[in-house]
């Protein structure tokens, strides 16, 4: 072999083989489990949630109401696809709005790449876990959500102020029982795989738990603890209370990070 | 050239081994805690990577908690306001130090900070234990001590120098401070008559099943359930704030908006939180009189009093106090709970459950210098 054709072959031999490391390298890193975010934007029908400042027109009656807290658990995600499901292992998550995002964020590891067609998840905490006091995710039965171990948690707890007039009246729905486990079932319509970044946004709404089955006026029903009657009325309406937004939506009413 | 290139990787590979030796230290390794255990239901807890809970680390700090000379006049220690005999408070309304100045807060018992807020003080102002110790150990008022000085005081004690070496390799403030940090994380009270009712060892008395009942419970009236909502504050086995964030901070109606103190919100700056106060664990209450962060009820009946009947309203007070009644519809702008004396006396009894003899009793909590 003479020098010249050496000196052409030789560069072209390794750009060869690096075009192949390199392509490989991005079909291996595709095929590769990901993470996907899940975020929560809060709203009170078309506002955005901000605790303790905003106010709301109560949706059942008279006077405004301000948050003063917002959180409930979200338990037991699963995506499911045509040849398998993801499960997410100890999936109890509190969804809380009073941190440095305006918004709750859950990042799911280790999500093969597929093509998922639904999410699923549950609103509260299923019975097993519900009677158990092992602490898997973010269940705590020392935390502000335990109710006392012969009751459970509170799976979806509100509590504010209801201004009418001069009166300020105290709210507060503490709404738990097995029977308010809300599984809940979401078309996705898309293929996760293909988006970047990975991120499903999430709408979640404090006012549809006043609105659907049942409207409730938060100065006829200002408290909801222990009658499992109330509790039901409530937990009627859990499912109503988060649905997938669009994605340009979602840019709009959220950070981008 | 070959040889160049063969002399280059050997010159990176030698490099790189002295600076691996190097940073390599030979000294005698720290023993790990190995028969540290906590009570299931007291849940996770977290002691930081840097920081590690070793056999010499908690006796190098039980040393330093009961050494006088960690202040400036050689008088005060950790001990003198956490005495182990009131579950490591003092008895006063508000502590004081080497200045004789009463300081602002009273001396919160130190017992099973691995759970519960991670935020030390009363107003949460220190994120780890390790900084809460270097507050009172330079504060003025409290120990007036230079960490400088005291580090070469406690160099000159042979004892301490060969603690230190094994324990953290060095005499330094943070050596100090991790070893003070490690000695209370290791301050683990579950012995009360709660524990072992909790560990199905013993029944309660009815009185104090009463008042066990109603510390638990959030009163509804709609069910007939009548309750003092201290568990809305006071977790269920820890009897302290919740760990979560700000979870374990409430306003519980000591002040009116007038008088309200800034609290949490001088840490976080959050108007929200103007005049929130840790929850303190409840956890041998009857020995930690007086109560409250500024020690103004002697008694516990003062303080069931004023969450009975003594609640004033302020625009960060609990809403769960507002609304909690026992005869329910919040009386018209009344605030109050509504129990009963009988119940009150029974809550009482249920908080005297909390009393761990053990605790407050124990040699391996005790002052080291003081031969028995």
């Amino acid at each position: 072999m003479n020098r010249a054709l050496k000196a052409t072959l030789m560069p072209a031999l390794i750009a060869v083989v690096a075009a192949l490391g390199v392509t490989g390298w991005w079909i291996y890193r595709g095929e590769q489990p990901g993470e996907l975010t899940l975020y929560f934007h809060p709203f009170v029908g078309p506002k955005p949630l901000v605790l303790n400042q905003s106010s709301y027109a109560n949706p059942g009656g008279v006077g405004r109401f301000k948050v003063r807290d917002f959180q409930f658990f979200l338990s037991n995600i699963r995506l499911v696809s045509p040849t398998g499901a993801f499960v997410e292992p100890d999936s109890y998550h509190l969804v809380r709005f009073d941190g440095e995002e305006p918004g709750f964020v859950i990042v799911l590891h280790q999500v093969p790449r597929r093509k998922y067609q639904r999410i699923e998840f549950g609103i509260g905490v299923d019975p097993t876990a519900n009677r158990s006091l092992q602490q898997r995710g973010d269940l705590d039965p020392n935390s502000r959500m335990a109710w006392n171990w012969e009751v459970g948690y509170k799976f979806v707890l509100f509590e504010g102020t209801l201004h009418r007039g001069e009166t300020n009246d105290p709210l507060v729905y503490h709404v738990g029982f097995a029977e308010n486990y809300r599984p809940m079932s979401i078309e996705l319509h898309r293929d996760v795989q293909h988006i970047r970044p990975a991120r499903l946004d999430f709408r979640v709404d404090l006012l549809r738990l006043f609105q659907g089955a049942t409207n409730i006026d938060m100065a006829a029903l200002p408290s909801v603890k222990f009658d499992r009657g109330d509790a039901a009325l409530l937990g009627g309406n859990f499912a109503g209370m988060i649905s997938l937004m669009r994605s340009d939506a979602a840019g709009r009413s959220g950070r981008t990070r | 050239m070959r040889l160049g290139v063969a002399a280059v990787a050997a010159f990176i590979v030698v490099f790189f081994a002295a600076i691996a030796g190097g940073c390599h230290k030979t000294r005698q390794a720290a023993t790990p805690l190995a028969d540290f255990s906590a009570p299931f239901v007291f849940g996770r807890f977290q002691v930081p990577a840097d920081n590690p809970l070793t056999l010499e680390a908690v006796e190098l700090g039980r040393r330093l908690f009961y050494d006088p000379r960690l202040s400036a006049n050689g008088k005060v220690s950790c001990s003198t306001c956490h005495i182990q005999r009131l579950a490591f408070t003092d008895g006063r309304k508000t502590s004081v130090g080497v200045s004789g100045k009463p300081l602002d807060f009273n001396s919160m018992s130190v017992a099973n900070l691995l759970w519960g807020p991670q935020h030390f003080f009363w107003n949460g102002r220190a994120p780890t234990l390790e900084e809460q110790t270097l507050v009172p150990l330079q504060h003025p008022d409290e120990m007036g001590q230079d960490l400088g000085r005291l580090v070469r005081e406690l160099a000159g004690d042979a004892r301490y120098r060969k603690l230190f070496e094994t324990a953290y390799g060095e005499i330094s403030p943070s050596a100090v401070t991790r070893a003070l940090a490690s000695f209370e994380r290791t301050l683990i009270s579950c012995n009360s008559r709660y524990d072992q009712f909790l560990r199905g060892e013993i029944k309660l008395s009815e009185q104090e099943e009463l008042g066990r009942k109603l510390f638990m419970a959030h009163p509804d009236v709609k069910v007939s359930l009548r309750g003092a909502n201290c568990i809305d504050c006071h977790s269920q086995f820890l009897t302290g704030g919740s760990s979560a964030r700000y979870d374990g901070f409430s306003n519980n109606g000591l002040d009116d908006e007038a008088h309200l103190h800034p609290g949490l919100q001088a840490v976080t700056h959050n108007p929200a939180h103007r005049g929130l106060f840790k929850v303190p664990s409840l956890r041998n209450i009857d020995l930690t009189a007086p109560y409250m962060h500024d020690g103004r009820f002697n008694t516990l009946e003062e303080v069931l009093d004023h969450y009975d009947s003594g609640i004033r309203n302020s625009s960060t007070l609990s809403p769960l106090i507002v609304e909690a009644d026992n005869r329910g519809a919040a009386a018209a702008g009344r605030i109050s709970l509504h129990l009963t004396p009988g119940e009150k006396t029974a809550i009482i009894a249920f908080l005297h459950t909390l009393t761990d003899r053990d605790f407050v009793t124990a040699e391996r909590f005790s002052d080291p210098f003081v031969s028995k």
